[in-house]
């Protein structure tokens, strides 16, 4: 009985929806560009500083000489939500893309679309938080070294000696686990470090400032910490309980670096090493390549890029006018950098003059 | 009420959504969507389908389950971390991440009916809990399943799937007419009356959270046999879905009316919503923005109609 007027309302609902983005969608998937190869970032969430500066430099990208004349790209978020990333990556087998290039909701849950995609012969490459299926490629970097080198810097500093903090990230997920790991081998090792306090600070600033604020009361001296992510935010804390800010092992958010660099006073002494946000345009290049056949089906490790207090470099590794919570290290630096991007690639997406990139696999 | 009436607002977005989903799949690949788009999409579907059927037993009864995310999260786990060998050890892990989900809706139904604390107290600290423990089953993702189990339950190219929806649905049929079903449906009207005319009400309550919690348990069996295997932290995205697929199914918050049905065509139109959404080529920034708006308009067409019937 009450069919008809529910039926007639969400009809007209359903016949408006598709009609009003008709023409947006047009412009976002340009049609049967003859020659170009289609490979989209299925992305699990945005919400964040990294994966806005990740996306943004994909953008970049595609946008740049030798992506523009070769690439089509499209890009998808998916709330951190398995179930709609699932689905994304279903659509675009469906579109028939060439390449699908995914930072996962979860490294297990899309073993099984993914091995669908695969099965279609579509090349799937996955970075950050990658996907564990074997047929898919990955590209990153060795989450273990990050908590063993952080960890070695702060033991060397201290000549083997004091009291050390360690501030995680999110429980549950593989690069936490595996940077603890690496921290804990190699303060395990050293026997006169001890371990004083391990808590979350979830690779958040603003959550690892409250939590080190909450324990620093109860803390004897603290000679180092080694912080999964939020480093800016720990460093204040101890600044605000009028404690001296010991030796740092952290991230590369711009926030941290500035006290490197002293741009920020007091100058702290410190190692800032991080997951560049710029390893969707590696797996761009790697599923380019290997579409094209330039390349063999091997999945790439690339090095960290990785400043101390004494190399980090201002307007190179340090943006004194970006904010605290940007991510520095959206560049290589050096000689042997492994791709080098300008800074309006990271803050808006679009492409850096003139310029045509090179990526280097390793 | 007929159960066709009962479910008629979540039927109605179903067909929308439906709708919506041909048209733009038409347009955007100039041709209509092939088995594999209707296989994945059952079987990507069918974890929330049977999470949204406990939460709908327990919002009938008035109350809310917001520990499924737990729930599924420890089931995952256990089927995961237990699945390292052979199909028959695969299975008995299966029936533990059940049995597991019925003990833990089990304590939250005694919490709930016997220490008499708000269902959405009790289920947000046991949320906690539960995820604490699939932490501790499982602290990494990982594990595999054999493909035998994945080709019973979620074939990705035969729809296997079709046959638990239908086990599901015909499950819910049948409870709705034990009394049992009749009694869940009394205790979330008028508890007072139902238990003036001698329905023990806390037994109802413990049943019906059990019932959610086994549901939890179910749907991670599917979690785990569609992605192939188990993320500790799989259940955290059931808690807002599933009561989403409840509100857009039409069942009533206060209790007492409605159909899981309702929520089983909820959960399905929801899932639509982001294919909708991909093929519209909607900016993703704005994707969670539409999905909320489609909620809201789902949830504001069912409330306009029960206004005016009033």
């Amino acid at each position: 009985m009450m069919l008809p007027r529910y039926a007639k309302a969400l009809l007209a609902l359903a016949l408006l929806l598709p009609g009003t983005v008709a023409c947006s969608s047009e412009k976002a998937t340009p049609q049967e560009s003859k020659g170009k190869l289609k490979i989209a970032l299925s992305n699990s969430f945005i919400g964040n500083g990294w994966r806005v500066e990740m996306e943004n430099v994909f953008k970049a990208a595609c946008a740049m000489p030798p992506y523009k004349d070769q690439v089509d790209c499209s890009v998808f978020n998916a709330g951190n939500d398995v179930a709609t990333q699932s689905r994304q990556i279903s659509n675009l087998i469906a579109q028939g893309v060439d390449g699908i290039v995914i930072n996962a909701a979860s490294t297990s849950g899309l073993n099984g679309v993914v091995q669908q995609a695969c099965d279609r012969k579509i090349v799937v490459v996955s970075f950050d938080n990658t996907v564990d299926n074997k047929c898919g490629l990955t590209v990153n970097t060795d989450q273990v070294k990050f908590g063993e080198q952080l960890a070695q810097f702060i033991v060397d500093q201290l000549k083997g000696q004091g009291n050390v903090v360690m501030v995680t990230g999110v429980a549950g997920t593989g690069a936490d686990n595996d940077r603890n790991a690496g921290a804990k081998k190699v303060f395990d090792a050293n026997p006169g470090i001890k371990v004083v306090a391990t808590y979350s600070g979830s690779w958040d600033s603003a959550t690892a400032q409250r939590q080190t604020a909450a324990q620093l009361p109860s803390l004897p001296k603290v000679d180092g910490v080694w912080v999964s992510g939020g480093t800016d935010g720990v460093i204040k804390a101890f600044l605000e309980a009028n404690r001296p800010v010991p030796v740092v092992g952290g991230e590369a958010e711009n926030g941290f670096r500035k006290y490197l660099a002293g741009v920020t006073p007091p100058k702290v002494n410190g190692m800032s090493i991080g997951q560049p946000p710029f390893l969707s345009v590696i797996s761009l290049e790697l599923a380019r390549a290997v579409i094209k056949g330039e390349h063999p089906k091997t999945s790439v490790t690339i090095p960290f890029p990785m400043v101390t207090s004494e190399t980090v470099k201002v307007g190179e590794t340090v943006f004194p006018d970006l904010p605290d919570s940007f991510f520095a290290d959206f560049t290589d630096s050096g000689p042997n950098a492994t791709v080098v991007l300008c800074q309006e690639a990271a803050t808006d997406g679009t492409p850096c003059p003139g310029k045509t990139l090179a990526v280097k696999l390793g | 009420m007929s159960e066709l009436r009962a479910a008629t607002l979540g039927y109605a977005v179903l067909a929308a959504t439906a709708i919506a989903y041909l048209v733009v799949y038409t347009t955007s690949l100039g041709h209509l969507p092939t088995p594999f788009d209707y296989l994945s999409l059952l079987n990507t579907s069918l974890p929330l389908v049977f999470v949204a059927i406990g939460q709908s037993l327990v919002v009938l009864t008035g109350g809310i389950d917001l520990s499924v995310g737990g729930m599924v999260g420890l089931g995952v786990a256990i089927v995961a971390a237990g699945s390292t060998s052979g199909a028959a050890v695969t299975a008995g892990w299966m029936l533990a991440a059940v049995g597991a989900g019925a003990a833990c809706g089990a304590v939250n139904g005694l919490i709930v009916a016997k220490g008499r604390i708000a269902p959405i107290l009790t289920t947000l600290a046991t949320l906690s809990v539960y995820s604490g423990l699939a932490l501790k089953v499982l602290p990494v993702p990982g594990g595999e399943i054999s493909p035998a189990v994945r080709s019973v339950l979620t074939d990705p190219d035969v729809p296997t799937g079709l046959i638990w929806l239908g086990v599901a649905v015909a499950g819910w049929l049948v409870l709705r007419r034990t009394r049992f079903g009749m009694r869940v449906y009394a205790v979330g009207s008028d508890e007072t009356a139902a238990r003036a005319v001698g329905v023990p009400t806390v037994w109802v309550k413990v049943g019906v959270y059990a019932l959610s919690g086994v549901c939890s348990g179910l749907a991670a069996v599917f979690y785990v046999s569609t992605t192939t295997s188990g993320d500790p932290n799989a259940g955290d995205s059931f808690i807002l879905t599933s009561i989403a697929a409840v509100v857009v199914g039409g069942i009533a918050f206060a209790g007492g009316r409605g159909s899981a049905l309702g929520a089983v065509a909820g959960a399905f139109a929801l899932t639509l919503v982001i294919d909708v959404l991909f093929f519209a080529g909607i900016d993703p920034l704005y994707q969670s923005l539409f999905q909320g708006l489609f909620l809201v308009v789902a949830v504001l067409l069912g409330s306009l109609v029960r206004w005016r019937r009033a």
